[in-house]
């Protein structure tokens, strides 16, 4: 479902020339599970922007479900992004002044979605993550752990087939970085394809399938 | 630390927001820039009113028949009399060794006409004195000549509009005109005053008094000027003028008198009361501005909130924090202040260059207080958010983020 | 995405913020609210003004000696050589669709009694007078009608007037010195007041003839007409014109209709409610700039917000919407709580200032509204390009 063929990204630092993605070719194939490793500077979050149609490649062909998405403007990508990403960041980027409800709501106010549905999946989503008491509670309110389970709750509430994940245990204590990793597992079971990056090794072991990037290109596959 | 630290650091403060500092800016000048503005035109209409009662003569009274004893109404302007004032009357004032100049005057309308060109006109009757008294001066040819104040002379002087209509280009001076039915000579042309309150020189005739007083069929006068020695004399003259009446009128006080001074006393306090309020009503735009600053400083207070913990660790007062934080309000404030007296004062010139028959004077009163109101206001909506970082705990300020 | 979300989005952040929101809206609600109670005291003296000269009616045509184009007095007032007669307002009473006509002289003279004396105003003038400026006697009755050319020494006192030389007695009957004559009072008129300067109350009323005669004179100031409704004021005009142009020869008098000074009248006072108006909107104004700068701030403290709605999906479009909404409901909510206050304070100085003519604007109070939704539109607009325009990209990775 996801293939890239070709892809170059380089950006322009100054006078220089940095070539973060050098000749990228890979496919990932539905409900597979991928981590992307690599030491930092390897080009692995610009691949992951690339995937996830935050970034456009300076040059190759990007399929996304059978449509070449390299051509795509600003506004196509974003409803792309709605109907088929979930993401979950390092920093989890809930907004502080909603409450976890309010926050796993938000990307079903954007689809438009009637609110006796939205009430209804959010509810869902809460047991689904074990957040069900927390419904009312605004981040500041929250864990770190819990923080990254709304974050998980909002990215599959539009239920993605791709759900993208960056570091998600970068920022949490051991103990609740495992129940965060089994909890995105557990998805990846439903048919969920995962890509997660990480820089830790036994992490990243975890998945079926490695992909390990120097310098902008994949050493192993 | 030291004043010059705190406005440099409040400086480089500002400098980081440079969008809202404009915003800011903007707001605060639009308050200032029109209550300059305001101030002016009502400073410069004062002014120019009182120049103009000034204009009408140094040192006048008017002397108008008939008194009421209404209190607060207007005088009886034009009301006529019983008894009336004559030019007997005005002969007597002489009398009074405080008076240096008597102007009587009578007024009515008639048809002046020149080979079948004819226009109503308002005939004003009066003495050589008027001259003096109005201060009024000719373009071409004599005043009215000294003469007896009862003697008819078929001779006038015309005003510049008059010339213009009935002469065109012509010579006026010498020609004969026809005053209702009787023919009187040209001896001068008033040079145009302009706009003057009151009375428009300009497109009147003026004959001798008695001549006047015989086309209107009429003995009394509807006013007399009178032109004291000094201005210390006025009030004395005053009290001689009403003897004087009184002795002719069979003990009777029938005038009223007006001094300059007192309609000029008038008008500066309505002017004054008016400038006032419609610069307050401006000024509600500073209370505004002061608001935005107080909003924008609170949001930097809260923003800043790590760097306040951060300061206070190493070792900042609660007074130096409120200090930067009123310093910076302080700094935005004036510069508005000093963007919107800019502003004002091009805004001013550009109204005087469209309209340099009206002066505009910006006084420096004005500016100051603009300077003073502007930093007043930042400090009193400031001092609440710089209390807030003043009074901000270290260990949670330092804390968050 | 439905409107009501994002209203209701854009509501909950203002909500969020509650301290910067009220000082946001405050500057709205000043702004408004001098708006209002500045048109509202325009509007009242607007009216107030209007009321005071149609107090007389506004079917009032008034004719003055001398011709002149502006409203100003002319010198044919106090002399003319063609004078304006009461035989000439008799005649123009008889014209058709005239209902009065008053020929009318003021002056200034002494009144009085045996005992006591006062310098007052003198107004000559018909039997007209309580039809024509709507004033009523109370007690006695007015100067006798047909009368005119050549008529007793009557007269009527201002309520003021005969207080002041009767005290509690009653005046009817009693002979009074008015300059050199003596009339008989025959009436008491009501008690009327202050108007444009002029106190009605401290006046007296003898017939037109009597006042030229004593004031030696030959024209009468002015002739009031009263005519009929239900005419047209230029047919009226026209005929009167003409009667008086075939009685002089000439047209030597000016015309001024009620309902030409009504007209001047207005358009000053409309002017004068306007300049107010603006007056109270260069606050509106800096409340305004308030708003924006309120908005600039929000984007500026929010971009990696817009990157996390960029990256679950939102258009450019919906971002843009939301911090126009945002900026709406400020404005809005500024813009009805400054409604409701500048109502309030109208209310309020109507009852404690019962004297000072307020009246509340509409029109202004809607124009307010719906400057503050605009204002509100115009002050969002630029944060809100602003924030669509962030690449999703970089705005998610500033923090």
């Amino acid at each position: 479902m996801i293939e890239l063929e070709s892809i170059h990204r380089i950006f322009q630092v100054g006078e220089q020339q940095v070539h973060a993605l050098n000749n990228i070719n890979l496919t990932i194939k539905k409900g597979e599970y991928v981590s992307i490793m690599g030491p930092s500077g390897s080009g692995k979050s610009t691949l992951l922007n690339v995937i996830s149609l935050l970034d456009q490649p300076s040059s190759g062909k990007y399929t996304l479900n059978n449509q070449v998405v390299t051509e795509l403007n600003d506004d196509q990508l974003a409803q792309i992004r709605r109907k088929n990403i979930g993401f979950i960041f390092q920093f989890f980027h809930l907004i502080a002044r909603y409450s976890a409800a309010e926050n796993i709501e938000i990307p079903m106010i954007l689809a438009g979605i009637p609110v006796k549905e939205r009430k209804l999946r959010v509810e869902e989503a809460l047991v689904d993550v074990g957040l069900q008491s927390r419904a009312y509670h605004r981040p500041d309110q929250l864990s770190g752990g819990q923080i990254q389970r709304v974050a998980i709750a909002r990215a599959i509430i539009m239920r993605p087939q791709i759900l993208l994940a960056d570091e998600p245990t970068g920022n949490l204590d051991r103990r609740s970085g495992e129940e965060i990793i089994e909890l995105i597992e557990s998805l990846n079971q439903k048919k969920m394809t995962l890509v997660m990056i990480t820089h830790d090794e036994i992490l990243g072991c975890r998945a079926q399938r490695r992909i390990r990037l120097v310098d902008g290109k994949i050493t192993q596959l | 630390m030291m004043v010059r630290d705190t406005l440099s650091f409040s400086w480089t403060a500002i400098k980081t927001q440079p969008l809202r500092v404009i915003l800011i800016v903007l707001a605060m000048s639009i308050g200032i820039t029109s209550v300059t503005i305001l101030t002016a035109l009502g400073e410069s209409a004062r002014l120019y009113i009182v120049n103009e009662f000034q204009a009408l003569g140094t040192n006048l009274i008017i002397v108008l028949p008939g008194r009421t004893e209404t209190t607060g109404g207007q005088p009886p302007l034009f009301g006529a009399t019983p008894r009336d004032l004559t030019l007997a009357d005005a002969n007597a004032l002489y009398r009074s060794h405080h008076i240096a100049a008597i102007a009587p005057i009578s007024v009515g309308a008639a048809p002046v006409s020149i080979r079948g060109l004819e226009r109503e006109v308002t005939i004003l009757g009066s003495t050589s004195a008027l001259r003096r008294v109005r201060h009024l001066s000719l373009s071409k040819g004599h005043f009215l000549p000294e003469m007896d104040i009862d003697r008819t002379l078929s001779i006038c002087v015309i005003g510049q509009t008059i010339k213009d209509e009935l002469f065109a280009r012509q010579q006026a001076v010498g020609q004969w005109l026809r005053i209702n039915d009787r023919r009187f000579r040209v001896i001068g042309v008033l040079a145009s005053e302009g706009q003057s309150i009151g009375v428009d020189f300009d497109d009147m005739v003026i004959v001798p008094v008695a001549s006047a007083q015989a086309l209107f069929n009429t003995q009394s006068l509807f006013r007399i000027l009178v032109e004291t020695k000094s201005k210390e004399g006025m009030y004395k003259a005053v009290d001689d003028i009403r003897e004087l009446i009184k002795l002719r009128h069979e003990g009777e006080d029938d005038v009223t008198l007006i001094t300059q001074d007192s309609v000029v006393n008038t008008f500066d306090e309505i002017l004054v009361a008016l400038t006032l309020t419609v610069a307050s009503i401006a000024s509600i735009s500073l209370a505004v501005a002061g608001i935005l600053v107080m909003n924008v400083m609170w949001v930097s207070v809260t923003q800043r909130t790590a760097e306040i913990g951060l300061l206070k660790a190493l070792g900042a007062t609660q007074r130096q924090i409120l200090w930067l934080f009123l310093t910076e309000a302080a700094m935005v404030s004036i510069a508005g202040a000093l963007s919107g007296l800019l502003l004002g004062k091009v805004i001013l010139l550009i109204l005087q260059v469209s309209y340099p028959e009206f002066p505009l004077y910006l006084p420096m009163w004005a500016v100051f207080s603009a300077l003073a109101v502007a930093l007043l206001t930042a400090l009193i909506f400031g001092v609440l958010p710089a209390r807030q970082a003043a009074k901000m705990n270290a260990v949670t300020a330092l804390n968050k983020r | 995405m439905q409107y009501f979300d994002i209203i209701n989005l854009a509501y909950k952040t203002v909500i969020s913020h509650k301290l910067r929101s009220i000082l946001t809206a405050l500057g709205m609600v000043i702004g408004i609210a001098s708006v209002i109670v500045l048109t509202s005291i325009g509007r009242g003296v607007h009216a107030f003004v209007l009321t005071e000269f149609t107090q007389f009616g506004t079917n009032l045509i008034a004719v003055f000696p001398g011709k002149t184009t502006t409203l100003g007095l002319s010198g044919a007032t106090i002399s003319t050589v063609r004078p304006l007669s009461i035989a000439d307002a008799i005649s123009l009473g008889e014209l058709e669709n005239i209902i009065a006509a008053l020929p009318l002289v003021q002056g200034n003279a002494r009144i009085e009694t045996g005992k006591k004396q006062r310098r007052t105003t003198v107004l000559g003038v018909g039997a007209a007078v309580p039809e024509i400026w709507k004033i009523k006697v109370a007690r006695g009755r007015f100067l006798p009608k047909n009368e005119q050319a050549n008529p007793r020494a009557f007269a009527v006192l201002g309520d003021k007037l005969a207080a002041q030389l009767f005290a509690k007695t009653s005046p009817l009957g009693q002979r009074i010195r008015i300059g050199n004559d003596r009339y008989r009072v025959l009436g008491v008129m009501e008690k009327k007041g202050q108007m444009m300067g002029f106190d009605m109350d401290d006046t007296v009323y003898i017939p037109t003839a009597k006042a030229l005669e004593m004031f030696n004179r030959e024209s009468v100031m002015e002739i009031d007409l009263l005519y009929n409704k239900n005419t047209q004021v230029k047919a009226i005009e026209k005929q009167i014109s003409n009667l008086l142009q075939r009685r002089h020869g000439r047209e030597d008098f000016s015309i001024i209709t009620q309902d030409q000074m009504l007209k001047s009248m207005d358009s000053i006072l409309n002017i004068l409610t306007l300049a107010v108006a603006a007056l109270g909107g260069i606050s509106l104004l800096v409340g305004s700039v308030g708003i924006l700068t309120i908005m600039t701030v929000a984007v500026s403290e929010r971009i990696s917000e817009i990157g996390l709605l960029r990256a679950v999906g939102a258009e450019k479009a919906m971002i843009f919407k939301l911090f126009l909404s945002e900026a709406l409901v400020l404005s809005v909510i500024g813009g009805v709580i400054g409604i409701f206050l500048g109502i309030f304070i109208v209310q309020s100085i109507k009852f404690m200032v019962p004297g000072l003519p307020v009246q509340l604007a509409w029109g202004y109070i809607c124009t307010a509204f719906i400057i503050s939704l605009l204002i509100g539109v115009i002050a969002g607009v630029i944060p809100a390009i602003k924030a669509a325009r962030l690449r999703p990209l970089e705005a998610l990775r500033s923090e």
